[in-house]
Order: C-alpha cells, then structure tokens, then sequence
C-alpha cells in the first residue's frame, strides 16, 4: 500500500539543506552578524484516556471538558478555568480526529496522535510525526534537534508507545524520562577543556567509522531478519556520527548557564505532580536558552498493563488510576468528578507552562508569540477514537489568531492542523499523512 | 464512517473461502454459511455495496495482507453493531461471534511481527539485564552500567528479551558507548598504587541534630553514624562491622541495615550499601564492599561538613511506630541545660554495634585484577605496544563475542588503536579507547548468529551464549567456552550436564528474576498506588518483599526440582519475618527468605494466593476481579483475553451509586451489555473466585465499599460460574479446580511461556508440534521445573537454528 506521508516542496527542501554556520540565535544577536531569523518553535503535550464529556444540562456538565458555547463566545467549564487569563493565547479546537484512527483500537493511537498513520494487526509501522517533520526543519540552528520526553521513557511496543515522536521513516525516537538526564544533557559543563572535548569527539568520529565499515562486512553473512536488526543498528550508528559532527560544531559555543535551584531533577514516577512540572520547565528552559527548537512530552501512555504513570492520579489523592477513571466517566454522571479533577491538574500545569512563556520577552513579544503549543489527547472518551480534545497555543507573531472555540465537522482530518502549524512554522508543506488542506478558523 | 473505511479494498482472486466450504474446519463450515446468509447478498458477485465482496476475499491472512486488512475493517464494522444495517435480517449475537472470533483468531495466527514471523530465531540485542551482567563479568567490575539506558521494548506476550521486540537507536548506542568508556575508565588503571585510608570508630558520632537517638546500641531507636575524614574519589572499599545481636528469647532478628552518603547542610544523600540479620549475643564481624563513586559523595568544595559518612541503623520493625524523645533539664555548670532521652524497650530485638573499619581504596593487589585481566603492565616500546594490544583485544573479543575471533574481527579495532595511540599519552589511555570499540560492536551488543543455508545445528559458541543467557542472562562462563572450544557441548550428555551445573550456580538467580517477573508481571505491585485511606498501616516496602515471596518460590521449585503444580496450589510458601507477619504467620525471624508450612493458615498456596499477585492485579483499595481474571487465563491458561474492540458502547448503569454495589452486582451491570458481556463471562468469573482475598493479598470476611462519605460493608462472596459451567467458591476450590480439570492447560501455558523466554522469541502456529511433545516429556516427569528447563535445551529449537 502507497501511503503518502508530508510532502515538501523543493523549494523548501533547498532551503533547508542549504547549511550555513549554526550558531544560536542569542549568539548570533551578541556577534551581530547577518539578521538571524527569530526561532519558530513547537511543542506537543500528549495525556491518554481522554476526558469527561456528559450530557449537556445533566449534573456531571460542570465537569466537561469542552467548553460551553461556540467561536469567541464561549465559557470554560470547570476543568479548564486555569486557562482563563490565557483565553487570547489560545484555541480550543473541537471535533477533530485522524480518520486512520478511528477504526483502530482503543487505546492504540497514542502512537499516531503527531503521525496520522494506521496501525494495524500485521502492519504497525508509523510513519514520521509531525514534531520530527518540523525538527528536520528548525533543528538545524540549535545544539539539539529536537527533546523528546515522556513519563515512561523509551519507545515502548507499537500501538502502546511511550513517545510521540517518530523520525523520518516511523521509527520511534526514545522518549527520556528521568529530568537529571535531561538537564544534563541540556546544559550539563564538561569539565575537560575544549581542545580534550575536540580530540575526544574526533577519536568517536572514527571510531565510529570503522564500526560502521566493519559491521557492512558483517552483513552479508547473516539472514534476512537480521539484516533488518542490523541496518537498524547501522543507522544509530550514523546518526550518533551526525551527533558526533553537531557537537564538533558546537564546541566552542558554551552551553547556556543553568542554575539547577528550584527544578526538582529527581523527581520520578512516585512524585507526578513535580515530575510533570520539571518536565515542563525543562521544555521551557530548553526553548529560553534556545537548546532546541521542539518538544514533545507525553504524559502518560495508553499501556495500563506497564505504564508506570496510570498511578498518578491515585498518588495525588484522586479516586483512582487514569484508566479506571476514564472508564468511570463514561459509566455514570458520578464518574465525572474524579476524571474532572484529574483534567483539572493536568490543565493546572499546562496553564503553568504556558504562562512561563508567556511571562518571558522575547524581541518585540513573548517567548510563547514564537512558539505553537499543541496539547491534548488521541481519545475523547476512552476507546474513542473522535473528537480528539486539543488546544492550541501560542505563536501569535508566527499567524495564529486566537481567542475562540473552533468545532470542526467530524470528517476533518486532524492532519490539516499539521499543515497549519508546519506552515506556520516556516516548514512549507502541501500535506501530511492524509490531510486534505489546511485547517480554517486558525489564522489571525 | 463505515463507507470510509470500506472504500479501499481489492481482491486478488485466491483461496476462496465461500466456494471452498467443504475443505474447512467446522468453524470454518459455519463462518461460510452464516457469511452466505447475512453478507454476501449486498457483498458478494451481483452487488457489490461500498465495493467490497466478501465471497471472494482470500483468506490466506498472512500471504494476502490486503485481504487480512480487509477482514479486520469486517470485524470493526461488525463489533460495532454497523452491520448487517438497519433493515436487513438481524445478525443473531451467537452468530456475530462466531464471525469474529474467526476473524480475530486468524489475525492473531498471522501477526507476529515482520522479523521472526517464521519463527527463526532473530539476532537480538541484550537486554538491560543482560548488558549489566555481561559488562559486570566481562570486566569484572560490578557497577551499574545501566543507569542510563531507556527501559526496553516489551512484546506483546510480556517478555523483555524478545529479540524481535528490542530495538537499537542512536540514543540507546550512544549510552553503550559513554558506558563502555567510563567502566573501561575504571578498569584499567594508571600511575602507582594510589594511598589507602584506614578510618577505624567504635563510638558512634554525636551531632548537633537532636531529634536523632546517636547511639552504640540500635533498638526501637538509634542510628549509629561514623564520619570517615579522608577517602578517594574512586575505587572499592571494604567496610568491617563488628556486632552483636540482644535478642529476647524467640523474639525476631533485629535487622541491620547500612548506608553509605554524606551531609550537605539540610540533606543527607545516601545509598543503601547492606542490610542483614544480626542473628547472634556474641560479636560478629560483617564485611561489606562496594565502589565509592557509586555512593553520593560530596565536592570536595564544600567543607560546611566534610567527610563521608556511613550510617548504621536497625531496620526490624514490629508495626508500631518508634517512640519520640523526651526532653530533660539537667544542670551543668551550675547552668540548666536540656537534652534529649529516648525509652529503653529491653524486649525489642536490638543490635549493638562495637566498632567499625572503612578502608579505601582497598584492592587486593596493584594494578588490580580487573586491570590485569584486560591489558598487561605497560610495554616498552612502540613494537611491543603494538603486540601488546593486539593481544589484549583477542583476548577481550573473544570473550565479548562470545566465540574465536580471527584477524578479520581484530584489524579495524588495532587499526583504531593506531590512529589513537599517537594522539595521547598512555598505552592505558589508549586501550581505553580501543577496548570501548569492541563493546559498541554488534557481535557484542547483540547475540549473532551467522547464517549458513536453511536449518542447521547451531555451533558450540552459539549453544554457549544460548544457554548463558537463558539461565544466567549473562555471558558464558570460562567453562562454557572452553567446552565450546573443544566442541564437546553440543554432546547431549554434556549439555545435561552443564544445564544441572549451571541451574545450581546462584547466578541461576537472575533467571529466576528475569523469567518470574515476566511471565507473572510481578513489577505490577509497583504500578499500583496503595491507597493509604483504606490501608493506613502499609508499608510501601513491603511490596518488594512481595515480589521476591514470589521469585524464592519460583527458585525454590526450580532448585529443588519440585512439580510446577506447586504454582497452583502447594502446601509452602517461601517467606521472611516480613511477608509472613503480614500473613499472620509464624516461623521466620529475620529478614532472609526461608520456606514455611501454611498448614493452618487458611491459604490454599500456589500463585493464586500470593500477594504480589493479588495486588498487583487490584486497585490499590480492593480487588480487581476483572484484572485477576485477565492475569489468571495470561498467566496460568496461556489464553489471554482479546483487548477491549474499539468504540465498544457506552455503558450506562443508570444508578449513581455504583461503586457502592457488592462486586457481583457490579460485574452483572457490566454483563447486561452483549458487547461487554461475551468477552468478561470469559473473565469475571476467575478474578470473582479470588474475593476472599483483598488488595493486599489478605484473607477477608468483608467487603468495604466507599462513596464520598457513604459506606456500605458487604458479605464476602467468592462464589463464580467458571466459563464451562463449573461453580467454585473461593481460592481453594478454584486451586483444586484448575488441578483436576485444567492441569494440561496449565502446562502448556509454562511451557510455552518457558520456551519462548529460552529462545528469545514469540511462538508461531509451527512451534505447536514441538510444544506438544515437549508438554508430554513434561507430564512424564511429573512436571519437574528443573526437568524442563532440561527438556528445553535439548530440544530441536534450542539446538538448532
């Protein structure tokens, strides 16, 4: 089966392998070089299970987790008033899904939420996610192309993901879980001095070199399964070489000073309400200090048989584990409350991250007017694959008008958002995945 | 919707299913007929609604993946009632399952994924357990290697080693690389034999902190603390206690328990070193080792409180909270000071602690073994240099490959060293270097076999490394290889031989780790949150003593060769001071794992009633019937329930006080729907027949349920219809049941799961032949674990490739 992922114009394609020296751009702005472009930057925020949705009039539609009313006269209910104070920083877009989805399973589409594909018994091969798409793009300026998080860390199996992000021929991206990693490889200092850290990038380089040489001998001598496990390890191998030369490049670049006071960096599974929050002042500061350009964190996966986050809610004193929970409220009006409470942590701290970029300047706007913010999940309810709820956030200074509830008919594919948004990000693409266009309703 | 997804679908004429109805099986005899009777008038050779014919799709899943995409749209459509429409001749719900039971089973049968699909063993990169151990023997330093590695790739029937499963990304590579490069650091070593320090104590430290008991002596309360002035930043130590135990007659086992960190200001970070039973009045020396850097250590900057500190605590716990100190006025200097004093309990078992000696670095000899072993004392000379390192890695490759190596494997590592050698100062530096190159390579970082044409035996070293990582989940040993050098192991009597060997050495232990925590999914206690309102008195540690009930009776049947019918009901458990006061019972008095009668307690034994188990598969307030029954037809039948089909139909229950109802009420709500209720009356029942036992694992007379402020207690009713008709009540009978009537499902289920731990892949339709005979050796043995992991190895998969 032919299936067409993004398409980039040539034009585009030019532009991006057309590589001149890649310095930050604060750096740029302290050399006063040639007029730097202001960074263009992504983030997406995934929470599984869903949400509550209730009948309209019944008690439990307090809890709601879309708003009342529709365009720019609309109210939030319960869940998302934490949002209110940044009701002109975003969207709420209703109705939207990815038609591949729907016949999928239940909870199999966290994989396909940035991606758009379809995973199916006996093909579940993904294909690139729209973060990737975008890094390809903007990850050419920054010391780290993209950060990919999530609470569970690693790629997890196919159609149980525990990452969002899935490069350029769908092979998943591990997602880092533990914030001190992160940290550390943000703005960790090497103590060694940059003409070691040279000689010790070099000796890599070849190193690697002759890996890559030797293990293409190897490759003839084994079956055909192995050559695919092979060529997937020959692939590392190349891109830890690309790594290898990025940091060359760097080197003399001094990674932004961090001070580490106030991030909880140890926090983990048994702390959800610091873990979550680190994870997203880590993907603050990585946008601040110009680190990366993109970001994705999934807050939990749809695995309730190993993920290690379906305990959150219970660990904050809610009635039970995310799953359950979900379940709960699609059962009775009484199960809306505890699922409510939890869409109200979660938007809680959402609130916190957008609000931190909003706070910060950046030129003649905030850090946020440069940054489009996707946040949501691939159910509505759980096991429904429809009617994903989204928000989007930001880049105001990028073309994005806000302020209003945007619903969609059912048929819209979430993909033409993507193609808003790559556009938007100065990525220009005709398509992704099956997107039929571009998303109305969003522009300023 | 459903026109969306029926609209992209082409038949190539193959394997007709609707014309063929006389070749099938029975099933298949019905899904032709009740297909003709429903589908085919608007999906067939005349009409051809939404363009899809169903007479003619093959259904050749695994040849024809359109088609099997196909199928699958059918049973959506069908799962979600869109079919057959309204107005056409109801699809009776009998009928509709049989349709896509049919379908499901069919996609099951041909879905393992790409590589391996059919059932050859794929080359399979070691997992993080495998990769410690392996970097721990192969350069004989045990420190932790994995630290950073992402969590590994779990295949859908649980298994962390599935080499299909695992992957490789650049992520992944890169911590391989950094670990190789900082455990060589460690390893090889330089420069003269570094100063040893000597701290020796016999009296605690007494700091200004005074809410904490500083004590020699460590009952109910009491830490003893030593401050060791000077230390390295590297190496391993050797730290001496010498103590002694006050125990009242019959009382447990005081437990001691060692760490290992420092103080900045507020914080004290530190790192478990030890914990043992101090079992005797007269004094004992213990003797514990570890790496200093592996501990938190201090900058050497900061001097508010320098030094290393070790603390020393007793950690047996009777349930009830330490007593708090009591300030005193006392004078002194004709000046009324106060100090703190804590209660004497004389019949709390106790430990004292006489004196302790930390001494680091503390190598046997300089360099270290692990140096020598690696590399030779610096050569003289560029030449001998060059022969030197050509040595030392065959030497390392040949283990780190698992099999002889030759030139061709040796040429681009000493090509590297000669391009590394003039760049820095030392031959050790430059080994560094080199070694690391080795343990990046994919003969290391994943388990090869080369082909040769079609099927074959496997070589000696492969059979070595087959059966390492199967029982050891690490390298061969030096006896192994040489065995394999020799070619002496693929001779029957030896493999047996060496397979007795190998299950007696402890290192048989990760085994026991690996394989119990996957095929029962005992890491699940740590993904339930237990919930403090309904189990105050909980002690969150307990949970690993839970797993580990579970492991010590694994390793307990496995060792001592005992019927695996023991996993459904047995007359012992495996338990320490903890687990079995939890249970209420008595016996043990310490802290290490011993085996104990449960003769009297009320508990049928076996796996059922294990509380890992139970909690694992609860909510962390209460029992989870329909998670335990899950886990009983995963675990314990080897027939796992289809997951929950897409938009399955909202249930509403209508009452509001649902979580208040008794369980079975609950369960009957759920089953009122069709949808819901032809997969959980496959369910339920099993988990429904554990409700004498609560989340924690306990026996209860009573059910209590919780709604804001609303409480209602129920009766316990452990009462189930099993899915043939069969009434259990309660764990036992459910014990003797499984016994009687599903003893043969219950052996393939391990067998299965066993064998596809052993070969590191997921079985396929053509293993069924070999998993018959091999559940038949089994059942001759009187289903001795031991046995079968014998009956595993010499069998044709695991010889042959």
């Amino acid at each position: 089966m032919t299936r067409k992922s993004w398409h980039l114009s040539r034009r585009s394609f030019l532009y991006g392998s057309g590589v001149t020296l890649a310095l930050p751009f604060l750096e740029c702005m302290a050399a006063n070089v040639d007029a730097p472009t202001p960074p263009r930057r992504f983030c997406a925020v995934y929470f599984p299970y869903g949400i509550v949705q209730r009948q309209p009039g019944s008690k439990a539609a307090e809890w709601n987790w879309f708003p009342r009313g529709s365009g720019r006269d609309y109210s939030f209910n319960r869940s998302l008033v934490p949002l209110e104070s940044l009701r002109s920083e975003l969207t709420v877009l209703g109705g939207l899904s990815h038609p591949r989805g729907r016949g999928m399973g239940g909870h199999d589409t966290a994989d396909t939420w940035l991606t758009g594909a379809e995973l199916k018994e006996g093909h579940l091969e993904n294909s690139v996610s729209m973060d990737q798409a975008a890094a390809m793009h903007l990850g050419g300026r920054t010391r780290y192309r993209s950060l990919v998080l999530s609470s569970d860390g690693g790629i997890g199996e196919p159609t149980r993901s525990s990452t969002l992000s899935f490069g350029r021929n769908g092979q998943p991206v591990p997602a880092e879980n533990r914030p001190r990693a992160v940290f550390d490889r943000l703005f960790g200092v090497d103590p060694r001095s940059v003409a070691a850290q040279r000689q010790s990038l070099d000796r890599s380089r070849s190193m690697l070199d002759l890996v890559l040489d030797h293990s293409k001998s190897v490759r003839s001598s084994l079956g055909r399964h192995d050559r695919v496990k092979l060529d997937e390890y020959l692939e590392s191998v190349r891109q830890i070489e690309r790594r290898v030369d990025r940091s060359q490049q760097w080197l003399e670049v001094p990674k932004p000073e961090v001070k580490a006071t106030g991030l909880a960096l140890d926090a983990d599974d048994t702390t959800p309400a610091e873990l979550i929050r680190t994870m997203y002042d880590l993907m603050y500061l990585a946008f601040q200090t110009d680190s990366t350009r993109v970001a994705t964190y999934q807050i939990g996966n749809m695995n309730g048989a190993t993920s290690i986050a379906g305990k959150f809610p219970q660990l904050l004193g809610l009635a039970d584990n995310m799953h359950r929970m979900a379940h709960g409220a699609r059962k009775n009006d009484a199960g809306a409350e505890p699922l409510g409470q939890w869409d109200l942590f979660l938007t809680q701290q959402f609130a916190y991250f957008l609000g931190r970029l909003r706070d910060t300047r950046e030129g003649d706007g905030s850090l946020l007017d440069r940054t489009i913010v996707l946040y949501g999940s691939s159910n509505s309810q759980t096991h429904v694959n429809l009617n994903y709820p989204l928000v989007v956030a930001g880049g105001r200074n990028l073309g994005l008008g806000h302020g209003a509830f945007r619903e969609y008919a059912e048929d819209v594919p979430l993909s033409n958002l993507f193609v808003t948004v790559l556009n938007r990000l100065g990525v220009p693409v005709e398509g992704f995945a099956d997107s039929t266009g571009e998303l109305p309703g969003l522009l300023a | 919707m459903c026109h969306f997804l029926w609209n992209r679908m082409a038949y190539p004429a193959v394997l007709l299913l609707a014309l063929h109805p006389a070749s099938g099986s029975s099933v298949e005899r019905s899904v032709t007929s009740i297909l003709k009777r429903h589908c085919v008038a608007c999906h067939g050779s005349e009409i051809q609604n939404a363009s899809v014919r169903l007479d003619n799709l093959p259904t050749d899943f695994s040849r024809d993946r359109r088609a099997a995409e196909t199928w699958h749209d059918v049973r959506d459509v069908l799962n979600r009632g869109e079919m057959p429409p309204p107005g056409a001749t109801t699809l009776p719900p009998g009928e509709r399952n049989v349709l896509v039971d049919w379908i499901s089973e069919q996609l099951r049968k041909s879905d393992p994924p790409a590589a391996g699909r059919d059932g050859s063993t794929v080359m399979r990169r070691l997992n993080r357990a495998e990769y410690q151990n392996t970097m721990r023997d192969l350069l004989g330093l045990d420190v932790d290697y994995v630290k950073n590695l992402p969590p590994d790739e779990v295949s859908r029937d649980g298994f962390t080693n599935n080499g299909s499963a695992l992957r490789m990304s650049a992520l992944q590579l890169e911590h391989y690389l950094n670990a190789a490069r900082s455990g060589l650091a460690r390893a090889i070593v330089e420069g003269p034999a570094p100063p040893v320090f000597v701290h020796r104590a016999e009296a605690t430290v007494i700091d200004k902190l005074r809410n904490v008991h500083w004590s020699n002596r460590l009952g109910r309360t009491g830490t003893f603390v030593a401050r060791v002035p000077q230390f390295p930043d590297e190496g391993e130590f050797i730290l001496r206690v010498k103590a002694r135990a006050e125990i009242p007659a019959g009382a447990p086992y005081p437990r001691m328990h060692v760490a290992v960190g420092y103080r900045a200001d507020t914080q004290t970070p530190s790192r478990t070193l030890a914990e043992v039973d101090v079992r005797g009045a007269e004094v004992r020396e213990f003797e514990f080792r570890g790496r200093i850097e592996e501990f938190p250590l201090q900058s050497r900057t900061q001097s508010k409180y320098p030094g290393l500190l070790v603390w020393i605590r007793n950690v047996y716990t009777d349930g009830l909270p330490p007593p708090a100190g009591q300030k005193v006025s006392f004078e002194e200097n004709g000046k009324t000071e106060q100090k703190m004093v804590w209660p004497e309990d004389p019949d709390f078992p106790a430990i004292v602690v006489e004196s302790i000696e930390f001494r680091a670095p503390a190598y046997p000899s300089w360099p270290p073994p692990h140096h020598a072993r690696l590399i030779p004392a610096a050569p003289e000379g560029r030449r001998a240099e060059r022969r030197a390192a050509a040595d030392s890695v065959r030497r390392l490759m040949r283990r780190a490959y698992r099999r002889p190596v030759g030139s061709a494997d040796t040429q681009p590592v000493l090509r590297f060293f000669d391009k590394v050698r003039p760049a820095v100062d030392s031959f050790e530096e430059a080994m560094r270097e080199t070694l690391a190159m080795v343990l990046v390579s994919p003969d290391f970082l994943y388990l090869v076999e080369r082909t040769g044409n079609g099927d074959r035996p496997v070589s000696d070293h492969e059979l070595a490394s087959r059966l390492s990582y199967f029982l050891w989940s690490t390298m061969p040993d030096e006896r192994l290889a040489d065995l394999a050098d020799r070619g002496r192991l693929s001779d029957k009597r030896i493999l047996r031989q060496e397979t007795a060997r190998m299950l007696a050495d402890p290192r048989s232990w990760a085994f026991v780790e690996q394989f119990s925590d996957q095929w029962l999914d005992l890491p699940g206690v740590h993904r339930i949150a237990v919930n403090p309102n309904y189990h105050p008195d909980f002690d969150l540690s307990l949970k690993e003593d839970m797993r580990k009930e579970t492991q010590h009776f694994f390793a307990t049947l496995l060792r001592e060769d005992m019927s695996a019918m023991n996993f459904l009901r047995s007359d012992f458990s495996v338990l320490n001071e903890r687990m079995a006061r939890h249970y209420g019972i008595e016996g043990p008095r310490g802290g290490e794992f011993q085996r104990v009668s449960l003769a009297g307690s009320g508990r049928p034994g076996g796996l059922l009633t294990h509380a890992s188990i139970l909690l694992a598969n609860s909510t962390g307030e209460d029992s989870h019937p329909v998670e335990r029954g899950v886990w009983i037809r995963s675990a314990l039948l080897g027939n796992p329930p289809s997951p929950p089909p897409p938009a399955v139909p909202n249930l509403e229950s209508g009452g509001e006080d649902l979580a208040l109802l008794p369980i079975r009420r609950q369960l009957e709500l759920h089953q009122d729907s069709e949808a819901c209720a032809r997969c959980h009356r496959g369910i339920d029942p099993w988990g429904v027949a554990l409700e004498e036992y609560d989340a924690l694992g306990l026996r209860r007379e009573t059910v209590l349920r919780r709604l804001g402020n609303r409480e209602e207690v129920h009766a316990v009713d452990a009462s189930a219809v099993l899915p043939d008709g069969r009434e259990v009540d309660g764990a036992a009978a459910l014990a003797a049941y499984l016994l009687e009537s599903r003893e043969s499902e219950f052996a393939r289920a391990i067998v299965s799961k066993l064998f596809s731990y052993a070969l590191g892949r997921s079985l396929v339709s053509r293993d069924g032949e070999q998993v018959d005979r091999l559940v038949a050796r089994f059942r001759e043995s009187g289903y001795r674990l031991g046995e079968l992991c014998t009956i595993i190895v010499a069998s044709d998969a695991f010889r042959r490739r």
